[in-house]
């Protein structure tokens, strides 16, 4: 009303962003008011600082747990980011004027949890909300509705149409003004928040009331906000009584940002779908060329996939640039929108699919670009403590953009002068392990050369922008990276479906060298475990415990705690082994894993009951009615420990393989055996001969049958076993080892091949 | 209009139509053209002018056929793409109707086209008898389209031979065609332009060459995406074929389009609708033109020897042919959808199920 002006805005709009620079540039006011959190303000030095380059964020956080965040991200072409800068270089003053973060993050947190009970008492079942949030601008139905009618395919389109490719300030101006009062009368009949922008609008005014009270004249003052916000804070100078705001304790801080994340979260505002291409917007208009995101556009997506070695001229580019053009006047305009840019890409370049120009299309609108912000800003809690361990643990060398190995010797280093420089390689792996489990990319883990040599470990470290993001994020987890790395361990234990997910984290709190964390991991799988009821789960989690204790003492971590509920779950997956044994061939692969994983925890850990584990073993390799190639393989595993002697085996094997048995059966127990200890079988000249008597004794329908599972069960034999058993057959048939060898070994013919195929038809059913 | 006749083309079928929307028109017409794009979007998407409704003729994907009429504002030919039974002919059809009002310059590609089928071939009787004249050249539809400033059709451009696909590079890069009999260039007037059509999956195409195809914008038409879509479509179609066929029988009910449809979706993408079932797809091609020709085959087994309502044993018999093209697999596969997938469908499905089944014993 009175004087003040007001511009109304998108939040990541590049004409936005350049008209209102065109504007502040009109009206020179002496005081720019902002819609972002008032309690920003102090951020506002270090944004303007030269070495900051955009895409960066503002993030606000609660201090308490559950932990709400906020997030304001800002690109260079994002008009509050632009109008900061105008107020910088002109020597003008400005200030924030929406809510604190404090209250936002307050009633996000009051948002959240009316969401979660309504959601418990709907299923009834703890459905685990993600508690990060965002303030989620006006996105109802209008929206939709507004996609629907204007037969633009998508609101953004709408928008991009008619207000991103005005031809002047006032026309964006009035264009933006209208566009929010009109959203804003289609969305108070739905009432979708309505509560909340009362409040903030309310707010608002309060803080141009106190900016004019304050002695700045209202003609001198301008207000960049939403469009929408535009009519509620028209009547601003009517004063009114402002009650007492929620609150939560918070931090807040800036933090680079990334294109990518810009494209992925549509947090604040309506989101920026393809954040690189709204950059070419921005260039265009700083260039005075309309044309030039268009021609950019598609001669991006044209290099792009030339890159990638497919053909793209330009006179493929010209002729998407006329399409384009031609779809724009369709709807009577002259400027190509995105859609229109992208459908003429993938009619032109991509010769009408979509896929051959997907990635160059994700490169143009997209893009990778990331934030700077200068040495310095930016410092959470867990930052500082990281880059205090980073110079602690003399990694800082390593905190370049190029990849580089490093080594890492867990053993204590018996030459140095200190306890601390002893074990640096150790703290080093704690310190790395712990940035893993944070999600940070900086360090990956390679796995070692050396079989079993626990003592050392291989790491290529490299840092990006990225990492930097994420470890921001984690100071959401905790104060230090120790804090963070134990919060996540606990959060992976808390959501976990599996056992082996809580007996993962177990290992890796073990590895980060965080006994405390490794406790409450082991007291969650003590209790997961008492519902456990599958045998492979059991013996997967039994077996990377037993992991964790073998190198627990190079770690020198204390594993005591472990022991009892590595007992507990052998002893479960003893009892239970010969009733998981009844299962399918296609089962049996994973418990036959599992009957492995198993075997080799009992042979490590000395403190497990043996003959629990070879009684389960006699009972599954004696019984009939299990799978036989379980049975097979028990057996193999009594083999090899000796808790079976050759007579055992010779009686078995004629038992398993006599003329009454199934085919199917009798091979599938042989293929069972095979699968462990193979050169002790090939030593025993008995089994060979106890095999041979009983494919004789088949007659052909049978031997079809049989041989189709005894192929199988030698498939995977190397050719020098399968010459150890050429020797044992030539041995039992009175026949020169090296010419069975050769038959055995020897490429199949045409005509074997084609008799083989037509194995593939018979049917085994019968 | 004369209902003597088989098949009337478009602009005739639809005139109607057509006249209502030129007369309406208050957009900007490009040279050549008989109305603005913005119509001609409307005539195939269909809605309203003035009093008169524009029947939709191409249902779903709006947006390719507004990048097709966009592709032939400007310049460029245009290259309509997709599996056989995907309306590429019959939206190349009514895009011509709408622009030129005339379909009827068309060259149909087989594997006898020659190189002057395209181009301009003579009245040998006359080119004896008085050497090379205008008078003893006989024009072929490119030809004209060239004099006329009007778009060609080419249908089923894979399937002539690679060196006859090629003579239509010199056509649309040149926009000229010369005649060196009579020292003649004729220069393509403004508003010329070709659209073509190609098959990606029958047998018996040939590959087009990158030359060529750059010299196309490529629509690539797909295959409906929804269950509803696609019964919309057929029973569109059926409606009106079977008014201008006489079939003398009772339009399918929704129940047995929805049934063809289901069918031929299962069998075209390999697993059932609820994506729950694997399926073995037979070897053939089975799309939505060939559900609605199944149609109006089961209206006119239903109308000549039934009560004029479609029966199962109808469908099953059309069903039995569109499924089972050419080899012992695709009877496998039949009869493998019929045990698995329809037998177990409930009683609606029993009574088609059993009809089948008779068929495959």
């Amino acid at each position: 009303m009175s004087g003040i002006n007001f511009f109304g805005i998108r939040h990541l709009s590049p004409s936005g962003a350049f008209y209102l620079r065109e504007y502040l540039n009109e009206t020179r006011p002496e005081l720019v008011i902002i819609e972002a959190p008032s309690d920003f303000g102090d951020t506002a030095d270090d944004i303007v600082k030269k070495e900051t380059k955009p895409p960066f964020a503002i993030l606000a956080y609660t201090q308490s747990v559950p932990v709400r965040t906020i997030l304001y991200p800002f690109a260079e072409y994002s008009p509050e980011y632009q109008a900061i800068m105008w107020c910088h270089e002109n020597s003008v003053g400005f200030r924030f004027m929406d809510l604190p973060s404090e209250t936002f993050l307050a009633l996000s947190d009051k948002r959240i949890r009316e969401a979660e009970e309504i959601a418990d008492n709907a299923e009834n079942d703890s459905d685990d909300f993600d508690n990060r949030s965002e303030i989620t601008e006006h996105k109802p139905d209008v929206y939709e509705m507004l996609s629907e009618k204007s037969g633009d395919g998508s609101h953004e389109t709408f928008w991009e149409r008619t207000l991103e490719q005005c031809a002047n300030a006032d026309a964006y101006r009035e264009g933006a003004n209208l566009f929010g009062k009109n959203i804003r009368e289609l969305s108070e009949k739905t009432g979708y928040d309505a509560e909340e922008t009362a409040l903030r609008e309310k707010y608002m005014r309060s803080v141009i009331r106190k900016a004019v009270s304050g002695g700045v004249s209202p003609e001198k003052i301008v207000v960049v906000t939403g469009a929408y916000h535009v009519e509620g804070l028209r009547s601003w100078d009517i004063p009114e009584e402002l009650s007492e705001l929620p609150s939560l304790s918070s931090l807040h801080t800036l933090m680079p940002y990334s294109y990518y994340r810009l494209s992925t979260r549509s947090g604040y505002g309506a989101g920026n779908k393809a954040p690189a291409y709204y950059e070419l917007i921005w260039d265009g208009l700083c260039r005075g060329d309309r044309m030039y995101a268009a021609n950019a556009y598609l001669s991006k997506i044209a290099a792009k996939t030339r890159e990638s070695g497919s053909a793209a001229s330009s006179a493929q580019v010209i002729e998407g640039l006329r399409l384009s053009e031609s779809l724009a006047k369709m709807r009577g305009g002259k400027i190509p929108s995105l859609r229109d840019l992208r459908d003429a890409a993938e009619t032109c370049i991509g010769e009408g699919s979509f896929a051959s120009i997907s990635i160059a299309a994700a490169d143009a609108e997209i893009g990778t670009k990331i934030g700077e912000l200068p040495e310095g800003v930016s410092r959470t809690s867990i930052q500082d403590d990281f880059y205090r361990l980073l110079k602690d643990l003399k990694l800082e060398k390593y905190r370049t953009v190029t990849a580089q190995d490093l080594k890492l010797d867990l053993r204590e280093n018996i030459r140095a002068g200190t306890e601390k420089s002893a074990f640096l390689d150790l703290n080093r792996s704690f310190f790395l392990h712990k940035l893993r489990v944070l999600g940070l990319d900086f360090a990956k883990w390679t796995p070692s050369s050396q079989d079993n040599a626990t003592w050392s470990e291989a790491w290529v470290i490299c840092w990006t922008p990225e990492s930097e993001i994420v470890l921001v994020e984690s100071a959401l987890k905790g104060d230090t990276v120790e804090l963070a790395a134990s919060f996540a361990i606990k959060e992976t234990v808390e959501q976990a479906a599996e056992m082996s997910v809580i007996a993962g984290a177990i290992e890796d709190a073990f590895c980060c060298g965080m006994p405390a964390a490794a406790s409450y991991a082991v007291s969650a799988l003590q209790a997961a475990a008492v519902d456990a009821v599958s045998f492979e789960e059991l013996a997967k989690t039994a077996f990377r415990l037993s992991n964790v204790m073998s190198y627990g003492d190079i770690r020198r971590a204390d594993c005591s705690a472990v022991e009892p509920i590595l007992k507990q779950l052998y002893y479960r997956a003893c009892l239970i082994l010969s009733g998981s044994c009844v299962c399918n061939d296609d089962a049996s692969k994973a418990i036959a894993e599992a009957m492995n994983m198993l075997n080799s925890t009992e042979l490590a850990q000395s403190f497990l009951d043996t003959e629990k584990w070879t009684d389960a073993l006699k009972e599954v390799a004696s019984r009939d009615d299990l799978n036989t190639r379980l049975s097979g393989l028990a057996a193999a595993i009594l083999l090899e420990r000796g808790q079976m002697t050759n007579d055992e085996l010779k009686t078995e094997v004629s038992r398993r393989l006599s003329k009454g048995v199934p085919a199917d059966l009798g091979a599938g127990w042989f293929e069972g055996l095979t699968l462990k200890n193979r050169y002790g079988l090939i030593a025993r000249l008995s089994l060979w001969e106890s095999l041979d008597e009983y494919l004789a004794s088949l007659d052909d329908e049978e031997f079809k049958r049989a041989l189709v599972f005894l192929r199988r069960a030698f498939a995977d034999f190397s050719s020098g076993e399968k010459d150890s058993i050429a020797e044992n057959l030539g041995e039992i048939w009175g026949l020169n080892g090296a010419e069975v060898s050769e038959i055995v070994n020897a490429q199949l013919d045409t005509a074997s091949q084609e008799q083989i195929a037509s194995l593939g038809d018979f049917d085994f059913d019968l | 209009m004369d209902s003597q006749i088989l098949r009337l083309p478009a602009e005739q079928l639809f005139q109607e139509e057509l006249d209502a929307l030129i007369k309406a028109e208050k957009d900007p017409v490009p040279e050549g053209w008989k109305m603005s794009p913005k119509s001609v979007k409307t005539y195939i998407c269909g809605g309203k002018v003035g009093k008169t409704v524009i029947t939709p003729k191409y249902i779903g994907h709006e947006r390719l056929v507004e990048i097709a009429i966009a592709t032939l504002v400007t310049d460029r030919a245009l290259l309509l793409i997709g599996e056989p039974g995907t309306a590429k002919s019959w939206l190349s059809e009514h895009l011509t109707a709408a622009i030129n009002g005339n379909s009827s310059r068309v060259i149909q590609g087989t594997a006898g086209t020659t190189e002057e089928q395209i181009r301009y071939s003579w009245n040998y009787a006359m080119l004896i008898a008085n050497g090379p004249s205008q008078e003893a050249m006989l024009k072929s539809p490119v030809f004209t389209a060239m004099e006329e400033g009007a778009i060609a059709r080419v249908e089923e451009i894979s399937r002539c031979a690679s060196e006859v696909q090629d003579t239509l590079i010199s056509v649309l890069s040149e926009k000229r065609i010369s005649v060196p009999e009579l020292s003649l260039e004729v220069p393509a007037k403004k508003g010329f332009s070709v659209i073509a059509t190609a098959n990606t999956r029958d047998k018996g195409v040939n590959d087009m060459s990158a030359a060529l195809k750059r010299r196309f914008n490529i629509v690539v038409l797909p295959a409906p995406e929804t269950l509803e879509e696609e019964m919309n479509i057929v029973k569109t179609r059926v409606e009106q074929l079977s008014g201008s066929l006489d079939l003398n029988a009772a339009l399918p009910k929704d129940a047995v389009i929805e049934k063809i449809c289901t069918i031929f979706r299962e069998l075209r993408n390999g697993e059932t609708l609820d994506k729950k079932q694997k399926v073995k797809a037979p070897a053939g091609v089975l799309s939505t033109a060939e559900a609605i020709s199944l149609l109006c085959n089961s209206m006119a087994l239903a109308g000549s020897f039934g009560n004029g309502e479609i029966s199962d044993e109808d469908i099953a018999a059309g069903l039995q042919g569109a499924v089972v093209k050419d080899d012992d697999k695709d009877s496998v596969a039949w009869k493998e959808y019929l045990e698995n997938i329809m037998k177990k469908r409930g009683s609606s499905w029993s009574g088609l199920y059993k009809a089948c089944r008779e068929l495959n014993e």
